[in-house]
């Protein structure tokens, strides 16, 4: 050491190996174990926790988005089949509808023609009646007429034989004016 | 060993030996509890959601992480403290010199004690990821005649990996001492008092070069190099 200065005047040489070295190597392992320890190793399990967390977030949400897509189509489906089975259900009910109805009326005609026939047969009836009284009315007139006429006593039971034979002779085509 | 010159200067002796402390280490010592200090401050209350100064503790992470897997590749993250250590302490050292600290990267001791550690890395890797067998014979490519000058090639690198920062650094301190002195002597001489006005302002060009500059630029290149040397042997 040079006589007559104080440390902190010394100056070592610029291109001078000494205890520096071995200084410097000690500061340089500290600094990278500190680093290691205290910077790179939480900050990057930090962030790569995180990313895990976000990819896995995004996978769920993904996930979740083929499911909702899996119910949302087999819905769709359903509802599709619902409105096709709805669809049958209506026509089957109208053809029944238009068969009953066609029943119906077929039944209504039915009725009418036999109600028709019935009243037909009605008339027929009181029609022959009415002739056959009027017949016999006429008969009676007549015999009675000639009674007048002849002035003779006529017996109605000899008669009534030949007068009626005259009516059926002379009258039925014009009664069945 | 002197009162002149451009070396560090001693900080103090170790008391009862002849060890003596110079202000490189010290000013190491600040370095790393500048850095330290930081890094607590910066991993301090980390939340899921970032904001604030944990994005850029994250983007720098991220950043080195990135660096590291790109020049070494996938499976050699794990190098990223070590090339992060390297970043950081070469760029806030050759910064030292801004706030009128002697960096200490422009002492060759500092310097080659990184080059050394890259150096036997280099080494130990190398032959821990290829055996130690085809490691040695790597030596001998391409023909056994050559043997000698792989090793030499092989010594050189840590030597100029070390002057290579070392020269830069320390260049830039001496133009940055001499034109203090200039400047301060230029103010003496032109204007007769003993204040030197013109130190201020006009080195802040010069000091945006060589400490700004060149010196953010070399601790991309020391780490570079390293990421590069290892990651050779390796393969």
């Amino acid at each position: 050491m040079l006589v007559g200065l104080t440390a902190a005047e010394l100056r070592l040489g610029l291109v001078q190996f000494d205890w520096t070295f071995v200084f410097q190597i000690a500061n340089t392992l500290i600094l990278f174990l500190f680093l290691k320890k205290f910077l790179f190793k939480p900050v990057t399990s930090f962030m790569e926790a995180r990313e895990e967390e976000i990819s896995g977030a995004y996978n769920d949400a993904e996930e979740k988005n083929k499911e909702a897509d899996a119910i949302k189509s087999e819905y769709l489906e359903k509802i599709s089949k619902a409105e096709e089975e709805g669809r049958t259900i209506v026509k089957e009910a109208s053809k029944r509808a238009e068969r009953h109805a066609d029943e119906m009326i077929k039944d209504a005609e039915h009725e009418v023609a036999s109600m028709r026939d019935k009243a037909k047969l009605e008339i027929e009836r009181e029609k022959t009646k009415a002739v056959n009284a009027l017949k016999n009315d006429i008969a009676g007139l007549a015999i009675l007429a000639a009674t007048k006429v002849i002035e003779k006593d006529m017996k109605e039971e000899d008669h009534k034989d030949l007068i009626n034979k005259f009516i059926d002779e002379v009258g039925d085509a014009k009664w069945q004016n | 060993m002197g009162s002149e010159g451009f070396g560090p200067r001693v900080a103090f002796t170790i008391p009862g030996t002849e060890i003596m402390v110079s202000e490189t280490v010290t000013v190491t010592w600040f370095i790393m509890a500048v850095i330290m200090i930081i890094t607590l401050l910066a991993t301090r209350k980390m939340e899921k959601v970032p904001k604030g100064p944990q994005v850029v503790t994250e983007a720098i992470v991220g950043g080195v992480r990135t660096l590291t897997m790109q020049t070494m590749g996938e499976k050699n993250v794990g190098f990223t403290p070590y090339v992060g250590m390297l970043l950081f302490f070469i760029a806030f050292a050759n910064l030292a010199g801004l706030i009128g600290l002697r960096p200490p990267t422009a002492d060759v001791n500092t310097t080659m004690a990184l080059a050394l550690m890259t150096f036997f890395m280099t080494h130990f890797f190398g032959a821990k990821s290829k055996g130690i067998g085809s490691y040695l014979k790597g030596f001998l490519d391409p023909i056994p005649l050559l043997l000698p000058l792989n090793i030499m090639g092989e010594l050189a690198n840590p030597i100029s990996l070390s002057f290579r920062l070392f020269g830069n650094i320390v260049g830039g301190l001496i133009i940055m001492s001499l034109l203090y002195g200039a400047l301060g002597g230029f103010t003496e001489m032109l204007l007769n008092i003993s204040i030197p006005f013109f130190q201020v302002g006009i080195p802040a060009v010069l000091h945006v070069y060589f400490d700004l500059f060149a010196g953010l630029l070399q601790s991309f290149i020391f780490a570079m190099l390293t990421m590069v040397f290892v990651s050779m042997a390796m393969d």
